[in-house]
């Protein structure tokens, strides 16, 4: 059953899905696909991104090319103004991002809600926190690209939270600032930062994704134009602009905030640096220890499946099926009239009984729930006299 | 033949079932149909079902969760295409699919449940015990 969850939530969650399928079968509840829509996003993003990076110039200043002043600012403007669809490009880009932070945070909130990350799946948490924290970092360094006023502040406010870590803090300024001043490099180094982060998390992704057995990763096609369709009419609707150019020599003290990719410096900005590390850190640690191992297994101990070695003929069907990938086809030994065998990695094991259902030799079970007993039992209630 | 045993099938994280079942496993308002749960619907063997009508039961229910949304990722749509023939092991033909009934249910949907097995119920038990040709899969 579902434990360590306050049952009240569990209910709400299915009993809103429940409605949705009412309203729009369950073919296309995006419920189902919610892990799939960040992934969405992260196309829409990564092809937004590339028509911005054939316009961006990352530079504050920049006197070679022209008697006018080309640049990162400059070339925004260009893109917003100039280019047809310019603007369009920007904000699906902007927006894009902004949903992709909220869907990641439906995703983790479902999965929490419905009981389906510790254990067998700590890896998909684990993980899935350092992708989160890893796309916001990512939508941080898009805020500085732009390089108005706002980003000014926040890269110096970001200067001066990495100058308060001990230790790793000046090595960690002097990369992010790619010197030791803001200056031309500074941009390309936001900009490489921002490129090369957001494909490290296709790796990340593939760390997220391993031990499923067919991840669902595309929502149907009627999902994907819904997203889009939401999309547009936030770029439409709110269409994005800039703020002044940055001017190094000012000194800006306040900006618009973006809830979804900024709230760290919401916090900086309150707090004191020492606190707001602390903070920071102990939220992460928090949210990784989630699913703590020791925390839940007592209480919901998995008995994995276990082969019957004399039985298994090496047909495979439980391997495919399992949902985990904890099924692993191994030769089979000298002597056996099979070629292949049916083995079990427990660790990765969910006792959920697919292979059961799967396996028509009767040769694998669940040590707590053998099949011969169901079986049994199914028979036992089918011949049984009216209890009348 | 109205005392004719139902069994049901049914995924622990499936309609609940506990507050109308007696300890036994009788569903109370239903005569005679009994609730076996497995912790997915992904575990029924189609031998399962198999043995229950060959031991006497009128019919079988499988209930496991919302196609979609399944805790074990999966389990429940194996089952379902199990039982409509699209993945091994499947039903035997000999099975009679009007005594079959599939039903995908989320945990608060007990009343559902309730009443699509009664119907159920009653249905099985006035079919002739000799098939005549195996019908449509009932899955839904």
């Amino acid at each position: 059953m579902y434990t360590s969850i306050p049952k009240g939530l569990t209910d709400l969650a299915l009993t809103i899905e429940k409605g949705t399928n009412a309203v729009i079968s369950n073919r296309y509840n995006p419920f189902y696909y919610h892990g799939a829509l960040p992934q969405f996003y992260l196309w829409v993003l990564f092809l937004s991104g590339l028509l911005l990076f054939a316009y961006y110039i990352p530079t504050i200043d920049n006197a070679y090319f022209s008697a006018n002043l080309v640049n990162a600012w400059t070339s925004v403007d260009y893109i917003t103004d100039k280019l047809p669809m310019g603007a369009v490009i920007r904000g699906i880009h902007r927006y894009a991002g902004d949903a992709m932070v909220i869907t990641i945070v439906l995703h983790a909130l479902r999965v929490w809600v419905t009981d389906r990350y510790r254990q067998y799946r700590w890896i998909q948490w684990v993980t899935g926190i350092m992708l989160l924290l890893m796309v916001l970092f990512v939508g941080q360094t898009g805020y500085y690209l732009v390089w108005d006023e706002r980003s000014l502040v926040l890269t110096r406010m970001t200067v001066s939270a990495f100058d308060a870590l001990p230790v790793i803090g000046p090595g960690l300024k002097a990369w992010f600032l790619n010197g030791t001043a803001i200056t031309n490099l500074t941009l390309s180094n936001f900009l490489f930062i921002h490129i090369g982060l957001s494909f490290t998390l296709l790796f990340g992704l593939w760390m997220h994704y391993v031990r499923m057995t067919r991840p669902v990763i595309s929502p149907p096609p009627a999902i994907n134009y819904m997203l889009m369709a939401v999309l547009m009419l936030f770029v439409f609707a709110f269409p994005i602009t800039s703020g002044k150019m940055a001017d190094i020599n000012s000194a800006p003290t306040s900006f618009d905030i973006d809830w979804f990719f900024l709230f760290p410096y919401w916090l900086m900005a309150h707090v004191d640096l020492v606190t707001y590390w602390v903070l920071m850190i102990v939220a992460t640690i928090l949210l990784v220890l989630v699913p703590l191992p020791n925390l839940y297994k007592a209480a919901n101990p998995i008995e994995a499946a276990e082969v019957v070695l004399t039985k298994c003929v090496g047909c495979s069907l439980c391997s495919f099926d399992c949902p985990y990938q904890a099924i692993e086809m191994v030769p089979a030994p000298a002597g056996s009239r099979f070629k292949l065998l049916a083995t079990v990695k427990p660790y990765r094991c969910s006792a959920c009984g697919v292979c059961v259902g799967a396996c028509a030799f009767d040769a694998i079970d669940l040590p707590n729930l053998l099949d011969t007993d169901v079986t049994a039992q199914i028979r036992a209630l089918a011949e049984a006299k009216p209890s009348a | 033949m109205p005392e004719q045993k139902v069994i049901t099938l049914i995924c622990e994280r499936a309609a609940d079932l506990d507050s109308v079942c007696t300890a036994q496993g009788e569903v109370k308002e239903i005569d005679g149909l009994h609730v076996v749960k497995l912790p997915c619907s992904g575990m029924i063997q189609p031998l399962m079902i198999e043995a229950a009508m060959k031991s006497g039961a009128a019919g079988v229910i499988v209930t496991g969760c919302q196609i979609g949304d399944c805790y074990y990722r999966e389990g429940n749509r194996m089952i379902r295409e199990r039982l409509l023939g699209q993945r091994p092991p499947g039903l035997k033909k000999t099975v009679d699919r009007r005594r079959v009934l599939a039903l995908w249910l989320s945990r608060p949907q007990k009343d559902r449940f309730l009443a699509e097995a009664k119907e159920f119920v009653s249905f099985v038990r006035k079919l002739p015990v000799e098939p005549a040709a195996a019908a449509k899969p009932a899955a839904k």
